[in-house]
C-alpha cells in the first residue's frame, strides 16, 4: 500500500508570492470597485502573496501605502476612481517613495495615458479585463525590475 | 450624434462581454429613443467628458444582472449584492473605457467619471437635448440596452 510520502506534492515549489526567505510579498490593491479588488485578491493569494490592505480611491490608497511603509512590496493602482484618481495617487506615492513598485491596472488603454503613467514611475501597466496569468506575471515582472 | 461615435461602444462591448462571459452574444438594431425613456431594472450610468458631453447608460432588468454578475466572479450570487452592483458597474467601466481607447485611436478626446448604479422598479430617465441611441445585446441572460448619448460641446 501507497503511504502519503509517495506522492509528490503539487506545491513542492516555492509558491510566486513567497520571497526567498519564506515570508511573502505584501501587496496593497487600490480600486473602487468590490469585484475587481476580490478578483486580483483571489489571483494573489492563491499563490501565497499577503494582500496587506486594499483601498477605495487615490487618497485612500495614498494613506495606507504611508500606513504600511516600509513593509509593502507592490501596490495595483485603478485610474478611474473617486475622491482621487490612480494617475495622481501615483505621482504622490512615488514623491514619497521613488522606489515604490506600481502596477496600473485600468480599462482604459489609451497611448499617452499608459505613457504618462510610465513616465510618472509606474513599472507596468494592464489593461482590464483581467486574466489571472497575466496579472501574475506582471506582478513578478514588476517584483524582480 | 456622429455615427463615428457609435461604433466604439458596439465593438467594446462585444469584445468585453464575451471575454469576461464566455457565452454567444448577438446585436439587435440600433434605435434612437426620444427624450424620456423608462428603463428595465438595474442600470448603470458612466459620464462622459473632453472634447463631448454625454453619459452611457447600460440598462438590464434584474435577472440579467444577477446572471452575469454571477458569471463574471465565477459563483452562484444568491441576490442582487454590493458584489452584484460592483460587478455590474465594473462591466459599465470596462467597455466605456474600451470604447473611449478606441476613439482615442481615432483622435476623439473623451474622459471618463467613475460608474454609478441604480436600481429599481418604474424608473425614467430624462436627459434634455440630447437624443440617445440604443444598441440592444442579447445573450443567454438576457438582454442588455447600452443608450449611448454624446453632445459635441459647443
Ligand atoms: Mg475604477
Amino acid at each position: 500500500m501507497k503511504t502519503k510520502m509517495d506522492f509528490p506534492t503539487i506545491n513542492q515549489r516555492r509558491p510566486d508570492g513567497m520571497k526567498e526567505n519564506g515570508k511573502p510579498y505584501r501587496v496593497l490593491i487600490v480600486d473602487d470597485s468590490m469585484f475587481v479588488t476580490k478578483q486580483i485578491e483571489q489571483y494573489l493569494t492563491s499563490e501565497g502573496f499577503d494582500v496587506a490592505a486594499t483601498a477605495v480611491n487615490g487618497q485612500d490608497g495614498l494613506d495606507k501605502y504611508k500606513e504600511l511603509y516600509p513593509n509593502v512590496d507592490l501596490v495595483t493602482m485603478d485610474i478611474t476612481m473617486p475622491v482621487m484618481d490612480g494617475v495622481t495617487a501615483l505621482e504622490k506615492i512615488i514623491e514619497f517613495d521613488k522606489d515604490a513598485k506600481i502596477i496600473m491596472i485600468s480599462a482604459l488603454g489609451k497611448q499617452d495615458l499608459v505613457k504618462k503613467s510610465l513616465l510618472l514611475g509606474a513599472k507596468n501597466y494592464i489593461v482590464k479585463p483581467l486574466d489571472r496569468k497575466r496579472v501574475l506575471e506582471r506582478v513578478l515582472m514588476t517584483l524582480k525590475k | 450624434m456622429r455615427v463615428e461615435y457609435i461604433n466604439p461602444f458596439v465593438e467594446a462591448a462585444f469584445n468585453v462581454l464575451r471575454e469576461v462571459l464566455n457565452v454567444e452574444i448577438k446585436r439587435g438594431e440600433l434605435y434612437l429613443k426620444s427624450v424620456s425613456q423608462p428603463v428595465l431594472g438595474v442600470t448603470s450610468i458612466v459620464g462622459l467628458a473632453g472634447d463631448v458631453e454625454g453619459r452611457v447608460l447600460f440598462d438590464m432588468a434584474e435577472s440579467t444582472a444577477l446572471a452575469i454578475a454571477s458569471q463574471m466572479n465565477g459563483e452562484k450570487l444568491a441576490s442582487f449584492d454590493d458584489l452584484a452592483k460592483a460587478t455590474i458597474t465594473e462591466l459599465a467601466n470596462m467597455i466605456t473605457a474600451q470604447a473611449i481607447t478606441k476613439l482615442h485611436d481615432l483622435g476623439f478626446q473623451f474622459d471618463l467619471t467613475p460608474p454609478a448604479i441604480f436600481t429599481g422598479d418604474n424608473m425614467q430617465v430624462t436627459d434634455t437635448e440630447i437624443e440617445a441611441l440604443i444598441v440592444p445585446i442579447e445573450m443567454k441572460f438576457g438582454k442588455i440596452e447600452i443608450n449611448v448619448a454624446i453632445r459635441e460641446k459647443n
